[in-house]
């Protein structure tokens, strides 16, 4: 196995006295390999240190099965706020932080819309593939997605057959999930075609019907062969670009949007030397010197999902999902509900007037109630910790594990000298930290 | 009290250095040099209109023959020419059309069969049968050319609940929704909140994202203020109480307070009638009709009309024949209606034939997008989605 040479950027990260384990690394470790930080995790965080809070991330809360098996009553109602609010629990609570981190991973990277699928089952059946194989081997990933009957209906594999072949599915096997644009050409999607004709589903199950396979030869990246479906997908699988697009997939969704082409090139080598395992290649890149840079910290704008997962979490409140999942929804981002192929755009793409204005009111909500008055219990939300009593800075301890630059934390002083209460104190200084453009940055 | 904001406002934000850079997001902080800019203002109406029921052959005997139970008696339509009549719910459009500013397109659908509501939408919104689908709708590709031309304007705006259709994504911005008929709404917008809320947007210097997402909250803040400005304007005109004329109602608002905003979309919901049909069609089109009237009226009356053109149009039409509910399923072709004071009047293409139905189905003889490339290339003067001849709508 590679030896990491301590100049590569993936070496694992040794703290120094300059750039230490502090709160800041601990709450960028969790923000990204989870959903954030709860009260209390930090400081665990700093007592334990970084080895055992990475280990944390794969730890099973109590009652972990029953959070995830809880949506079976549910799915014969036929109702994607039931899938969407379960997901958005599992998120926030009741998961496996980093599985539940690389399930929205994938739901992004094979991005599948109960739009057009319109069977919560089969969208609840994709999402199970995405949380048992998501941390798994890649290999075994999208074998099992290619196969999926929810991918079947989204992407037309239903409807490829002999004579008449639908291209859909083969072109985004190449161009989105495994291969990226300029590693094939169009003859080979029509070739990889006509080796998926016959796969579709019957009810709720993949079927295959050797009525409408092409048994012809094929000519799929310069080999030839009478390939079948596996057979295409093996040969995707074999193509030299795949480890990179996977790679370059994990570094955008845990590094950094613009990864420099020498860490995507090294990641995938890990990944390979891996058996493709995700899970051990994200172990690498979770204790690397690149991921802790201080300039991916808050170095990226948040999408809705983990925006509202990681408020919920901060704030330490039992916040209902389907209110959560509403506002991400309402930030434009709904689950099982990706507007195409490509999945969501990110970055700066989720800001505009609209979204940024349900951000501004749906988190500042979750302070103060709809009359203007502060929530119940904001005392024990931001309590005194590490001896700052006064509001603003309990505020700002909880919400800002990094900092803020002086003058931000002088307007918040201002904002909560001119309440009555140390309750509206506490509620205003919050809905300002979360309606704050830095508050966005994760 | 909004004098008071709004001068708090400009002062309060420093807009000159850090948004110079940026895509400002609204037209609030544009120069208002944009004063007579056309105007075009798309109403969906989801889940397939029953456009027999709507524009009624009132003089085909198939009608009649095909429809036992849903068939409206032809001296209760509005009489739009010999044949045709307007549904009796809609006397308040058959007003606007006696008044020249309402024109029907006949047949209109995609040449392609599709009864499915998604796939017919997606056809619709981007203008193309192609698969797999495009990235950008057309209202998104109109509103890129907009934003080309008038850097730091906000082109489009969705008006609704749900999530943007994808007509308005662009290939770069998607348009920002408008959830509430009251416009962007803050919450909690106190004046002592405000002032702290936008003292933080300066509190250092900024680069990068932290720049983009200040920029960002600092023109929706002017948006939203500039929205609460508008609607509290009196109009005399008695918008219907119903969301539709809500809606419609900020959306005139914003037109003749010149927010800058030149492509509007709202939707009408709940047409997807396949059981008793008769009374819940009759009370969406009695809706549709009454809050387009009041839109088109008030627009006459501030003097916006001769810039402002709206298409109604559905996924697809009905069946012909009734089924077995007293409803209909899902068909082909079916009627738009385009408004404005500049629209050529009356009734254009090719009238449905009863008698000649295709598969059950009233003939597609108008293609929707002649009527967009009208809308795109006449109208607005912009490039149009696709090379299909413009439909001659324009007066």
């Amino acid at each position: 196995m590679r030896v990491l040479v301590s100049e590569s950027a993936l070496a694992a990260w040794q703290p120094t006295r300059a750039n230490p384990w502090n709160r800041s690394a601990a709450a960028h470790l969790i923000r990204r390999g989870g959903f954030g930080p709860q009260p209390g995790d930090l400081e665990r965080a700093l007592d334990e240190g970084l080895e055992r809070t990475i280990e944390r991330l794969s730890e099973a809360p109590d009652a972990h099965a029953e959070n995830v098996n809880g949506i079976h009553s549910l799915l014969g109602v036929g109702k994607l706020a039931h899938l969407q609010a379960w997901w958005m629990s599992l998120i926030t609570e009741g998961g496996i932080p980093l599985q539940e981190r690389s399930a929205l991973m994938w739901h992004n990277h094979f991005a599948t819309s109960n739009d057009k699928v319109d069977d919560v089952r089969m969208m609840h059946a994709q999402n199970a593939i995405l949380r048992e194989h998501g941390l798994g081997d890649f290999r075994v990933l999208l074998r099992k997605l290619a196969k999926d009957p929810a991918m079947l209906v989204w992407l037309d594999g239903n409807a490829n057959k002999r004579g008449n072949p639908n291209e859909n599915f083969a072109r985004e096997v190449m161009e989105l999930f495994a291969l990226g644009i300029g590693n094939y050409d169009e003859h080979d999607i029509q070739e990889a075609a006509r080796a998926f004709t016959g796969w579709g589903t019957l009810g709720r199950a993949f079927a295959f019907s050797p009525d409408h396979h092409d048994r012809g030869e094929k000519r799929i990246f310069g080999r030839r062969g009478s390939f079948n479906g596996d057979e295409a997908i093996e040969l995707v699988l074999e193509h030299p670009a795949c480890p990179e697009h996977v790679a370059r997939r994990l570094l955008t969704c845990f590094v950094s949007e613009s990864p420099e082409p020498t860490d995507v090139q090294e990641l995938a080598a890990i990944l390979v030397e891996r058996d493709w395992n995700i899970g051990a290649t994200l172990d690498v890149l979770l204790r690397s010197e690149l991921f802790f840079r201080s300039e991916h910290r808050r170095g990226r704008i948040a999408g809705p999902v983990e925006l509202v997962a990681l408020t919920a979490r901060a704030l330490g409140r039992a916040i209902s999902p389907t209110r959560l999942s509403l506002a991400a929804e309402r930030m434009g981002q709904s689950l099982f509900r990706p507007p195409s192929v490509k999945g969501w755009d990110g970055g700066r793409s989720w800001i505009n007037a609209g979204t940024w204005l349900a951000r501004h009111n749906e988190l500042a909500s979750t302070v103060i109630d709809k009359s203007g008055k502060p929530r119940a219990k904001l005392n024990e939300t931001f309590a005194s910790a590490s001896n700052r009593r006064e509001p603003s800075a309990r505020v700002l301890w909880a919400l800002f594990p990094d900092g803020v630059e002086a003058p931000f934390a002088k307007l918040m002083r201002e904002a909560a000298d001119g309440c009555s209460s140390e309750q509206e104190a506490l509620a205003r200084v919050a809905a300002l930290a979360l309606s704050a453009p830095e508050y966005h940055l994760v | 009290m909004l004098t008071t904001r709004r001068q708090f406002l400009v002062q309060g934000i420093g807009v000159t250095a850090t948004l110079s850079a940026l895509p400002a997001l609204t037209g609030a902080l544009a120069p208002r040099t944009n004063r007579r800019e056309r105007v075009l203002v798309v109403l969906q109406l989801s889940g397939g209109n029953d456009g027999l029921n709507t524009v009624i052959p009132r003089t085909q005997d198939a009608y009649f023959r095909l429809r036992p139970t849903l068939a409206v008696g032809s001296n209760a339509v509005h009489a739009l020419d010999k044949h045709y009549g307007l549904h009796p719910s809609m006397n308040a459009l058959a007003e606007v059309f006696e008044e020249g500013k309402l024109a029907v397109v006949h047949g209109i659908g995609h040449l392609v069969a599709e009864r499915s509501h998604f796939r017919s939408m997606e056809i619709w919104h981007t203008a193309s049968s192609a698969l797999p689908l495009p990235a950008s709708g057309w209202l998104g590709r109109l509103a890129d050319q907009i934003s080309e031309r008038a850097p730091g304007s906000m082109p489009a705006l969705h008006i609704g609940g749900g999530m943007l259709p994808l007509a308005l994504r662009g290939e770069g911005n998607l348009a920002p929704t408008v959830r509430d008929p009251g416009g962007f709404l803050l919450s909690p917008n106190n004046e002592s909140f405000a002032s702290a809320r936008n003292k933080l947007l300066n509190a250092s210097d900024a680069k990068g994202d932290l720049a983009f997402l200040r920029g960002s909250a600092t023109s929706t803040y002017h948006a939203a203020e500039r929205m609460a400005e508008l609607t509290s304007n009196e109009t005399s005109v008695a918008y219907p109480n119903t969301e539709l004329g809500r809606q419609l109602e900020l959306v005139a608002r914003l037109i003749s307070g010149d927010f800058g905003t030149r492509i509007f979309q709202v939707e009408l919901g709940g047409f997807d009638h396949h059981s008793r049909q008769a009374p819940a069609h009759q009370a969406l089109l009695a809706q549709l009709s009454n809050a387009l009237a009041a839109f088109q009226q008030d627009l006459d009356e501030s003097g916006d009309a001769d810039r402002v053109m709206t298409l109604a149009f559905s996924e697809f039409g009905r069946r012909a024949a009734e089924n077995g509910s007293r409803g209909t399923d899902h068909g082909a072709g079916a009627p738009a209606f385009v408004m404005g004071s500049r629209v050529k009047r009356g009734l254009h293409g090719t009238a449905p034939d009863l008698e000649r139905l295709v598969d059950g189905d009233v003939a597609v003889t108008t293609d929707f997008r002649s009527v967009y490339s009208a809308l795109e290339k006449d109208w607005l003067g912009l490039k149009p989605s696709t090379s299909v001849a413009p439909l001659d709508l324009l007066s």
